[in-house]
């Protein structure tokens, strides 16, 4: 837990010091997720405490259709993402194993399946009958799924990125903060998902 | 202000210590403030484009909304803002793939004033450009405060609206509370935390850079949302009030994320610094209790602030989106903005108070010279206060409406908070009992803080009880008690933070005086404006209304004209840390005989803070205990690696002869000295008697210089065989390095010798060279610390009495000499006869000068046309001597030169007769 000279800088172990304790990055991660948790729970308590004031929920909608949100696509949906959390666990499984040709796979197939994930979303969007206006119901709904959306193109991008830096070479086992980082808030975004999935769409 | 000097070009490898090369980018801060017009430009358009493409894809009608408008061209230009100036600049390199430095250190440091007005890495440049940011949008802010009590001066309408007031008292608050009282702590901390931890840096310095750049535009953003207009909701911006609002809300909406980005991003770098870059001995029970409210706050700020970004992201929906978070009629609840705001902005209290608890712990017991009573209780008690913290949100909200089985359970836990806060100040108390106090102006400031704060506390329990907060609920109770805890309570904590390591920053003390003044004025002006609003407020003066009742005219009067006075205050406090930076007198590194880290260094501390790790050995607060001590300081291992403090500086062994008094060794010298670690001894070996004395003549000078710049020098004459000499010097006078100083290769009879080799041969030491030219060794010494002697005389320039004359006069004390000789020519100037004498003149003068040099004297002449006093007056004018020596001249002439010499003395020389020759 004490410094080390040369400890000026996130990535200054890249020099490969070989201390073996936890990364700035993936610490400095971690705690942000802690903040990231609490923007989401922000949002769910406006939810929970609207939903705990509806006589009925889903609202009886007065347009021309009903609030009815797709459990099934979406169902196969969540399991793309929670898919996706162990391809990205594979890929950090594969650089702790020397195998850099591993890791850029496994990253490879996280990003388009994190994608995929956002283009069914897209498309559940476009087909769903309400919009945000429509009543508390619509606008919880869409915030809550839209703001999930926002953290997974962050993500998307965070494992393109270091996918960019592992094509050049770097990042080796126990030498790849970055990467933890992305894998980490990954993780963070797909948990976040079952939660919102259970509580949005099932309950 | 040129504090922290990059080690690059130095003779030295001095401050290679954690193997840092200093690179300084060389842009100019024009290139990056182009850039980031370009940038602001650039999101401005695409801040206009990107809506209208998209309403026109999707055929949203109508194509022109102003909210949306507003809220993209605002967010995008801060973007474009942050690119621009460099905020990007690695990580864009980064991501896309490219070659990045891991150690690039080029945007770290500042060498002139300039480099605060760019991105910079250095935690030190960024605390100070925090409070630069907090102290102008103090400025501002207090004058709205200002226009406010103006407003409220006389019942009635005096100078705005009911809705330009809501404007004026919504912008004064929000700019305080999220421009000013926050990111001051954010900057102080900044500077300070990680010396105090022994760390080089903050864990993440482009992040930390990041974060004061997006205060700026946050601020300026809340600024415009005043100007503009329709931001009259208060600093709470309550729906449904906020929802229908003109766009000045949506502009604060917005700016309010960006500020609560930076505090999030700024918060998570403290945290992380804290747990990871703690010097070795550092012990979370060794932790300055600053260091302790730091991370607890910093605790709060990562889970809080995201609640506030969450209500403002849910408002800002409502207003540009139609959603209906808090919309009643559609299944929302407009309450529901209240619990969520507020579950943030009662930890935001303690975002506001945690850290100058951590400085007043800081200042009362350096200034009692006691250890703080009972530390883990009162670092425990932070640690409490946030907890429960997170417990208490609904006491704000006991009128709203909510749920009315909340409103027992959160009067008892804001109660309970009382127990740790009461346990904090009768620590304080019991710390100041019996300690030897000095009432300098950090130490008015705690204590000020202790009986204003007490004040606000009590008023704050009276809040929390549920029947006396109803029956006081929106009076001005709440605005009194509400200043007493974020101004005398904050602020004054944050003037006793300034003043107490202003010294540290700047690198130069305040004037004790004006702080005195200040602290006096807005104390009583303080306590003048706010306590009477107590009683306003308990009789039902309503808060938050341009108006009142006829029968609170007097006391409203009374608290406008008091408030003036904290503007006096604080236009002292201005004027007093402007010219004390530009002038003050120079700081010792330890002004305070603090323990903690911060002031075993420099002030202001070098480049990277410590050239090698420091080791802690003991609690931060041992005041009166003998023999104990918090941490040592090393000296790098290059030199030694021996503890550093101020008065044991390790000594640089200058060998030079003709050469000491070139500019380019003195600048050398001089900038190794400014780092506050090395004394210099000059060693000249001399082989002769007349030698010995020119040598001792230049000593003198090259000390005076040096000493002018508070850096401790001395000289010393050696004999005998030369390498043999500087060894035996280095040895006596226990050096860590030698410096040696010749001239130019091809000219210097010591380079010829090799005598650079062989000296690192001969020592063990490490031996630099400095190169100084034959004009730079007798160009005359234009440099601070010496004093400028005109010497004025005619037929006696060339004989011996005169220059033994001067050789005394410089013997006396360090001084550079002018030889002025105005001679008589007789007409016509530009005769034969006229420049014969001309001639002749120069001759002697020439002769004088390279006598005088000769011994040690520094001295340049010159030939004048034109007699005593005609010659004199135009010299006089050109050289502004300080002294001036004329040699025997009529009493005529005498009361002649006093006339024209421009405040500098005048005396006259009594030369032997048949001096002249």
């Amino acid at each position: 837990m004490t410094t080390h000279a040369h400890d000026t800088k996130p990535v200054a172990a890249h020099g490969g010091s070989g201390v073996s304790r936890m990364n700035i990055g993936t610490l400095g991660m971690t705690i942000f997720i802690g903040s990231e948790i609490m923007l989401f729970a922000s949002f769910f308590t406006a939810y929970f405490i609207a939903r705990s004031n509806a006589v009925q929920w889903p609202p009886i909608f007065e347009g021309a259709e009903t609030f009815e949100v797709p459990k099934l696509i979406t169902g196969v949906n969540t399991a793309i993402l929670v898919f996706s959390s162990f391809t990205v666990w594979w890929a950090e499984k594969r650089l702790s194993a020397g195998d850099r040709k591993g890791l850029i796979r496994g990253l490879i197939v996280t990003i388009m399946l994190g994608a995929t994930f956002l283009i069914i979303q897209i498309n559940e969007y476009a087909h769903l009958g309400f919009t945000p206006q429509d009543q508390m119901f619509g606008t919880a709904f869409y915030c809550l799924t839209g703001l999930h959306g926002a953290h997974v193109f962050v993500g998307l991008n965070a494992l393109f990125y270091s996918l960019n830096r592992a094509k050049r070479g770097e990042f080796s086992h126990g030498n790849a903060g970055p990467l933890t980082a992305a894998s980490i808030y990954w993780h963070f975004v797909d948990v976040v998902w079952v939660f919102l999935y259970v509580v949005v769409y099932l309950v | 202000m040129a504090t922290h000097q990059p080690t690059t070009g130095q003779p030295i490898p001095h401050g290679a210590g954690g193997g840092h090369e200093h690179h300084a980018d060389h842009r100019s801060i024009k290139h990056w403030w182009i850039r980031a017009s370009w940038g602001i430009a650039i999101g401005v358009v695409f801040g206009l484009i990107l809506p209208f493409f998209l309403r026109w894809v999707f055929g949203l009608d109508p194509l022109w909304n102003e909210q949306v408008y507003v809220t993209t061209t605002s967010i995008f230009s801060v973007i474009g803002f942050l690119i621009g100036i460099g905020c990007f600049d690695w990580w864009g390199r980064w991501m896309f793939g490219k070659h990045v430095d891991y150690e690039d250190h080029s945007f770290h440091g500042a060498s002139s004033w300039r480099d605060y007005f760019r991105v910079n890495t250095d935690h030190k440049v960024i605390g100070v450009q925090y409070l630069v940011i907090v102290f102008s949008f103090m400025i501002i802010s207090g004058l709205l405060a200002e226009l406010v009590r103006t407003e409220l001066a006389q019942p009635g309408s005096q100078i705005t609206s009911g809705e330009g007031y809501n404007t004026l008292f919504s912008g004064h608050a929000a700019l305080m509370i999220f421009l000013v009282i926050i990111p001051s702590f954010a900057g102080l901390a900044n500077y300070i935390l990680p010396i105090m931890i022994g760390a080089k840096d903050m864990a993440f310095p482009k992040l930390n850079a990041l974060s004061v750049w997006m205060l700026p535009p946050a601020g300026l953003m809340i600024l415009s949302g005043i100007i503009l207009g329709g931001y009259s909701s208060g600093w709470t911006a309550y729906t449904p009030l906020a929802t229908q609002a003109g766009t000045g809300t949506t502009l604060f909406e917005v700016g309010v994320q960006f500020a609560g980005a930076s505090s999030i991003m700024t918060a998570v770098n403290f945290l992380v610094t804290i747990i990871t870059m703690r010097a070795p001995g550092m012990t979370v029970w060794r932790m300055p209790l600053l260091v302790w409210a730091n991370a607890t706050t910093s605790a709060l700020v990562v889970f809080g602030t995201p609640f506030i970004a969450g209500s403002q992201f849910m408002t800002l929906f409502d207003r540009v989106m139609g959603t209906h978070f808090f919309d009643w009629t559609a299944g929302g609840d407009v309450v529901s903005y209240q619990h969520i705001f507020w579950f943030y902005s009662h930890p935001a209290v303690y975002i506001m108070m945690l850290p100058g608890f951590g400085i007043i712990s800081e200042v009362l017991a350096t200034f009692s010279r006691k250890p703080i009573f009972g530390y883990r209780a009162v670092a425990f008690s932070t640690v409490a206060i946030a907890v429960l913290g997170f417990g208490v949100w609904a006491h704000h909200m006991f009128v709203s409406g909510m749920s009315p089985w909340l409103r027992i359970p959160m009067m008892v836990t804001t109660v309970i908070i009382a127990i740790p806060t009461g346990v904090k100040v009768f620590s304080w108390v019991a710390t100041l009992w019996r300690g030897k106090l000095h009432l300098n102006t950090p130490m008015l400031w705690a204590l000020g803080f202790l009986f204003t704060f007490v004040i606000g506390g009590l008023s704050g329990v009276f809040l929390g009880t549920l029947p006396a907060d109803i029956f006081s609920s929106d009076t001005y109770y709440i605005v009194a008690h509400i200043h007493y805890v974020l101004f005398g309570g904050s602020v004054f904590t944050v003037f006793a933070g300034v003043y107490y390591w202003f010294p540290k920053m700047t690198g130069r003390m305040f004037n004790e005086k004006l702080g005195k003044w200040h602290f006096w004025l807005t104390f009583f002006g303080f306590n003048a404006t706010f306590m009477p609003m107590h009683w306003l407020g308990l009789q039902g003066m309503p808060r938050r209304v341009s108006d009142y009742d006829p029968r609170f005219a007097n006391l409203n009067l009374i608290i406008s004209l008091a408030s003036i006075l904290m503007v006096a205050g604080t236009a002292v406090f201005f004027y007093n840390a402007i010219t004390s930076w530009r002038s003050g007198p120079k700081a010792p590194w330890n002004p305070w005989r603090g323990r903690t880290l911060e002031w075993l260094v420099s002030s202001p501390p070098t480049i990277f803070n410590f050239d090698a790790t420091p080791q802690v050995v003991g609690g931060p607060y041992q005041y009166g205990i003998a023999g104990a001590r918090h941490a040592i300081v090393f000296a790098p291992e290059e030199v030694g690696g021996g503890e550093l403090n101020e008065t044991s500086h390790p000594t640089i062994l200058v060998v030079a002869k003709d050469t000491i008094t070139g500019k380019s060794l003195l600048d050398a010298t001089r900038e190794l000295g400014t780092h506050g670690h090395w004394r210099f001894t000059f060693v000249s070996p001399a082989e002769s008697d007349a030698e010995k004395v020119a040598l001792t003549r230049r000593h003198a000078l090259a000390t005076a210089v040096l000493g002018a710049a508070d850096i401790p020098a001395s000289g010393k004459i050696v004999t005998g065989e030369l390498v043999q000499a500087i060894a035996r010097a280095a040895q006596d006078e226990h050096a860590h390095e030698i410096m040696i100083a010749t001239y130019p290769l091809g000219e210097s009879q010591w380079l010829r010798q090799d005598l650079v080799d062989r000296v690192r041969k001969a020592t063990g030491l490490p031996v630099s060279h400095v190169t100084v030219s034959h004009k730079e060794a007798r160009a005359t010494l234009d440099e601070p610390g010496l004093g400028h002697v005109m010497v004025v005389a005619q037929d006696a320039v060339g004989g011996e009495t005169l220059l033994d004359e001067i050789r005394r006069r410089a013997d006396r004390s360090p001084a550079r000499f002018t030889l002025v000789l105005p001679a008589e020519v007789p007409s016509p100037a530009w005769g034969d006869d006229a420049n014969v004498l001309r001639g002749n003149a120069v001759e002697r003068v020439h002769h004088a000068v390279e006598e005088l040099q000769r011994s040690g004297v520094a001295v340049q002449g010159e030939v004048v046309d034109g007699g005593i006093v005609a010659g004199t007056r135009e010299t006089v004018g050109v050289y502004r001597p300080d002294e001036i020596l004329v040699v025997a001249s009529s009493s005529q002439d005498l009361t002649a030169l006093r006339g024209l010499a421009r405040g500098a003395s005048v005396d006259q020389v009594v030369l032997d007769a048949g001096a002249a020759g």
